[in-house]
């Protein structure tokens, strides 16, 4: 009397794990890590000539500017218990105090950084012109206005 | 004296790395970066000049050159919730009142300052085949206060895309500048 086999049937998991891995690897890399400095609300208008930054642009300062007019200071660039900055005269203090620790660090006349301004769509021009102005005054020079790059096509 | 030889016996032993719980947990790492991917928009940069202090004009660097860079005036009013209202356009030298009637409309702003930009780069393409160089042409834009930052980036975007690289924002009153 014969007795059937016992072999035991087994899908090869190997290729799908493999698939699933180079898939997991995928989204890992492309996944958008929030930037410190730029993680605070604030809606960008859309430009098609925005450009990326560029190599050139080693030293960057985020100014976030909600539609209110105040700087929001994210967590990493906060001096105490302030959050946002209200009026020109603490946004030119905060910009100088940066300047200078600048200018102590790369032993320049000037700070070199480049400044990006992320200004909010709905925020009014006579609020953020002065923010500018004060900028100007700490001797920021280098100032670039931020916007969501867009194609020009709509979906 | 006879030595039996002790035969070793040698029973195959299959390593069997167990995959399944492997491949759970890869699977939940995927389903779990599926749902929080979010692509977020790419952000990207205007370049702007911040305007010398108390003068309407651009660039703060020092002119080298011979021949001074042309420089057109745009002034934009706005509504009171911050549109358009109208745009005139004047050249620096010109008197402030008055001025090119623009509309409300982007488009004409841009075919306008395109031309102008069109004729000016000619120009300086031009004079470079002589041997003189004639710097960029510089644009300003006396903004209205309650204009909103949207049509101020637009306004910006219009100029880049017409071949402006020098634009500057100041506002239409003058004590604020």
């Amino acid at each position: 009397m014969s007795h059937g086999s016992t072999d035991k049937c087994e899908p090869n998991m190997t290729p799908l794990l493999d698939l699933v891995l180079q898939l997991v690897m995928f989204f890992m890399i492309s996944a958008n890590f929030v930037m410190e400095q730029t993680s605070v609300e604030v809606r960008l208008p859309e430009a098609v000539s925005a450009k990326a930054l560029g190599v050139a642009d080693d030293t960057i300062i985020f100014l976030n500017i909600n539609a209110k007019g105040q700087v929001v200071l994210p967590p990493v660039d906060r001096e105490g218990d302030n959050d946002t900055l209200d009026n020109p005269a603490q946004v030119e203090g905060y910009m100088k105090r940066r300047a200078a620790a600048e200018r102590l660090k790369t032993k320049k006349d000037k700070p070199e950084a480049t400044l990006i301004l992320r200004i909010d769509r709905g925020c009014p021009f006579e609020k953020s012109y002065p923010i500018m102005k004060a900028c100007r005054t700490a001797g920021y020079s280098n100032v670039q206005l931020r916007a969501i790059r867009y194609s020009g096509q709509e979906g | 004296m006879s030595r039996r030889k002790r035969k070793v016996e040698t029973t195959e032993v299959e390593a069997d790395l167990p995959i399944t719980p492997m491949l759970d947990m890869s699977f939940q790492l995927l389903s779990f970066f599926i749902m929080t991917f979010h692509p977020t928009p790419t952000e990207g940069q205007i370049a702007m000049t911040l305007p010398p202090a108390e003068q309407g004009g651009g660039s703060s660097n020092p002119d080298i050159t011979e021949e001074k860079p042309k420089k057109y005036v745009v002034r934009v009013a706005a509504t009171e919730n911050g549109q358009i209202a109208a745009m005139t356009f004047r050249e620096a030298d010109a008197p402030d009142e008055g001025g090119e009637n623009l509309g409300a409309d982007l488009n004409v702003y841009m075919k306008k300052i395109k031309s102008l930009a069109d004729a000016e780069m000619k120009r300086i393409a031009a004079s470079a085949t002589k041997g003189t160089k004639i710097p960029p042409p510089k644009l300003t834009l006396e903004l209205g206060d309650k204009l909103l930052q949207e049509y101020v980036i637009a306004l910006f975007d219009s100029g880049v895309q017409a071949g402006f690289t020098d634009i500057a924002p100041v506002p239409i009153d003058k004590g604020k500048r």
